[in-house]
């Protein structure tokens, strides 16, 4: 078809009007916001690129709709990962597929059939555009007011020390301004969460999340907690641009444990000093990246009791016992962390594995290492008890 | 509404008046509030002469060259749903979708059947059109407010000289092929021919003043469309008048299908171009239809009476194919086919009766809901 402009423009917000429909139904029953942000992308990717086509294509063979819905396929994806959309991908292929094949039999049957100068008219549907106009537009607005509404409050803590322990139970943005501390630490009850640019001083753990998906601890200080400076059970975390700095004795800087249902937490660009062991993930997922964990007394990053994930560009330095270690049938991806200086742990002799390896896998571990830099560790890569490493050092 | 008394009368029985019926039957007018006047009750015969006389065997027009009123579905789908193949719909979104002559008849047939035409059909020819208070006067056959004409072609055109030449027939006339053909002529009908004559056993010299364009429809796609169409309907008398006449300039679709056989016959020397009619025994006139407004009897004396404004022999038409001068808020006379293309430079083709049709229907209806 010729498609004028307008043509364009309306049959497109017609065609995507049951589809954003079926993205609202599927944002509540999820619920999520990826179906509608999905739809909003492909909306606003198909107007502009029909600005484009107008000037390209005066006229339209049938069959071009493949290769365009291809490229705008692929731009939409490409889009939708940049802006970090967090749609799964066969969904978000699912959904457009089924966005597309509607849009061809409405241009082609459907459109057609509705307005009977549809084709003379270039595309355009007379009033039935401007109301289909219309209504994309109040989709979007009560969907934009939803989503205002329902932010979780934000609750700042001013500069100055708060006494804790500060137990979260609700949806809410914790924020912090520059100075705020909480003694006796933070305890997180609720999903969707975050905690911003707050230090700890003190208690047992620093931050503590139990039972809760999509927190995300940002910024967060931890001084002087006893046992864990962020303490996480059964719970899928975000961590990221933390400092710990854990007192001797039985204590870990990270602990995420019991979460391997609960989809792959993540601890990013922290700062890990001290305590027996700085990173520990006990029977979950996780990504540990980028992280620098130094002087710990048996163990820096721990994967163990059947944890699965990525330990990557962390650099590790000074740990005594054991730098990187996978253990307890856990599955782990080092690569392209820097270890350096690790001792052998002089109060446990005879204890082979903790005799100073930059890496070890134990216990029927699985361990692949890439590009990983070992540098003036007593040992280099240990292996023990039925576990492997690939490739062999 | 008096249902006893047709307001709309379609003067034109052929495949334009029958667009322009089923169009109106489609938004809901009754068989009984329609008058078609025309000389053959089977919309399709002319069509049908020419077709068989060319020995044609695929319509130029695609899919949505049917006669219902709405686009879709087309006849690939229609084809497509009766084969049980994708393969019409496949052809048709790669624009290579031409239905065969005998399907598109038979859709006719089964379309006529269906829409009450034949209640409406009254024989006979109009010979004038008067416009009066509150409508048209059809000859003395009573007065229509709203009047669609579509006459159809206003005959066979020869090249000068051969009308009564002994020798010539028309493309259009039943014909067999000579041993040697002289076939004047470089269009659709001109290149049908050639092979036809070449399938038959004979040598052809093909006689033209111009190169045939190739392109698949005769006019560009873009007017098909408001795109195209409404910069059309922007130019002046002296650039519409160019563009129609390059529109009616001899073209044929591209394919295999034409440049092989002509390919192998010119190897073999049985197909050769020349400027000018030789003395062969058979020159078969494939010049298409007389044109303008004055050679069709009922068009001149409406234009002589009524004074109506013409450019270069076409009838000057507003955007939706009315004439200006007599259509008001009482009344509507539009035109419909070859002569409407002032308003819609593919008005000969199905798709463009369709617009003239529909427009016709939206002030129909308008007049109908007062």
């Amino acid at each position: 078809m010729a498609y004028t402009l307008s043509g364009r423009l309306q049959s497109r917000l017609a065609a995507t009007l049951v589809p954003l429909l079926v993205a609202c139904v599927l944002a509540v029953a999820l619920p999520a916001w990826w179906p509608l942000e999905l739809a909003g992308l492909m909306i606003g990717v198909g107007l502009a690129l029909d600005l484009l086509y107008d000037r390209a294509l005066p006229y339209q063979p049938g069959w071009a709709a493949l290769p365009l819905g291809a490229g705008e396929l692929v731009l939409v994806m490409a889009l939708a990962r940049l802006l970090s959309l967090g749609a799964p991908l066969a969904a978000a292929l699912a959904f457009y597929a089924g966005a597309w094949v509607l849009a061809q039999l409405l241009a082609h049957a459907g459109f057609p059939l509705l307005r009977l100068s549809y084709a003379d008219d270039g595309g355009e549907l007379g009033r039935l555009g401007g109301v289909v106009a219309v209504a994309v537009l109040a989709v979007f607005g009560t969907a934009g007011g939803y989503a205002w509404s329902t932010r979780p409050p934000t609750v700042r803590l001013s500069a100055g020390i708060h006494q804790g322990p500060i137990v979260i139970t609700h949806r809410q943005n914790l924020v912090g301004e520059r100075g705020a501390i909480v003694r006796g630490g933070i305890v997180v009850r609720a999903s969707h969460v975050v905690v911003r640019d707050v230090a700890t001083l003190g208690g047992e753990y620093g931050i503590e999340v139990d039972g809760a998906h999509d927190v995300l601890l940002d910024g967060v200080r931890v001084v002087g907690a006893t046992l864990d400076g962020i303490h996480v059970r059964r719970s899928k975390v975000t961590i990221r641009d933390c400092r710990i700095d854990s007192p001797g004795g039985y204590t870990q800087g990270i602990d995420i444990s019991f979460s391997a249902d609960m989809g792959m937490s993540m601890v990013e660009n922290c700062t890990v000093v001290g305590g027996q062991q700085g990173i520990v993930v006990d029977s979950a997922a996780a990504d540990v990246h980028g992280n620098r964990v130094s002087t710990t007394s048996y163990q820096a990053i721990t994967m163990t009791e059947m944890s699965m994930g990525m330990i990557a560009q962390n650099e590790v330095a000074g740990a005594v016992g054991a730098g990187i270690a996978c253990v307890d049938q856990s599955m782990c991806m080092i690569e392209d962390n820097h270890v350096s200086g690790t001792r052998p742990d002089r109060s446990t002799p005879g204890l082979e594995r903790q005799s100073g390896y930059g890496i070890v896998s134990d216990y029927k571990a699985e361990a692949e290492l890439a590009d990983n830099e070992l540098v003036g560790n007593a040992r280099r890569v240990g292996v023990f008890a039925g576990a492997e490493i690939t490739p062999p050092d | 509404m008096n249902r006893a008394a047709p307001a709309c009368a379609i003067v034109g029985g052929g495949l334009g008046g029958f667009v322009t019926y089923t169009t109106l039957r489609h938004g809901g007018l009754e068989p009984a509030e329609i008058a078609v006047f025309g000389t053959d009750p089977d919309p399709a015969a002319t069509f049908r002469a020419c077709a068989a006389a060319i020995r044609q065997r695929h319509m130029r027009s695609e899919s949505d060259g049917h006669c219902l009123a709405r686009s879709f579905p087309g006849l690939a789908v229609r084809s497509a749903l009766r084969s049980g193949s994708v393969r019409p719909l496949i052809d048709s979104v790669r624009d290579r979708y031409r239905p065969t002559v005998e399907e598109f008849l038979a859709h006719v047939a089964d379309v006529r059947e269906g829409s009450g035409w034949d209640e409406s059909f009254r024989h006979g020819r109009v010979e004038r059109l008067r416009a009066v208070d509150g409508g048209f006067e059809v000859d003395d056959r009573g007065v229509f407010a709203h009047v669609m004409v579509a006459p159809g072609h206003a005959g066979l055109a020869y090249p000068p000289g051969f009308e009564h030449d002994g020798r010539a027939v028309h493309s259009y006339e039943r014909h067999d092929y000579a041993d040697e053909v002289v076939i004047v002529g470089a269009g659709m009908a001109a290149a049908t021919e050639w092979l036809n004559a070449l399938a038959a056993g004979a040598s052809v010299v093909s006689v033209r003043r111009r190169e045939p364009a190739r392109r698949p429809l005769n006019v560009d796609r873009a007017y098909f469309t408001k795109r195209g169409l409404a910069g059309f309907q922007r130019t002046g008398p002296e650039a519409r008048i160019g563009l129609l006449r390059s529109f009616v300039a001899p073209s044929y679709p591209p394919g295999r299908e034409w440049d092989e056989p002509l390919a192998h016959a010119a190897a073999t020397g049985r197909f050769r171009v020349e400027p000018e009619v030789n003395g062969a025994a058979q020159v078969i006139c494939a010049t298409g239809f007389r044109r303008g407004f004055d050679a069709d009897p009922l068009l001149r004396d409406l234009v002589e009476r009524h004074r109506l404004e013409t450019a270069g022999g076409w009838v000057v038409l507003d955007g939706d194919s009315t004439v200006p001068a007599v259509t008001d808020e009482q009344r509507t006379l539009g035109l419909a086919g070859a002569c409407a293309q002032w308003a819609h430079p593919g008005a000969d083709t199905l798709v463009g009766m369709k617009y003239a049709a529909r427009h016709f229907l939206r002030r129909v209806r308008r007049w109908r809901t007062r």
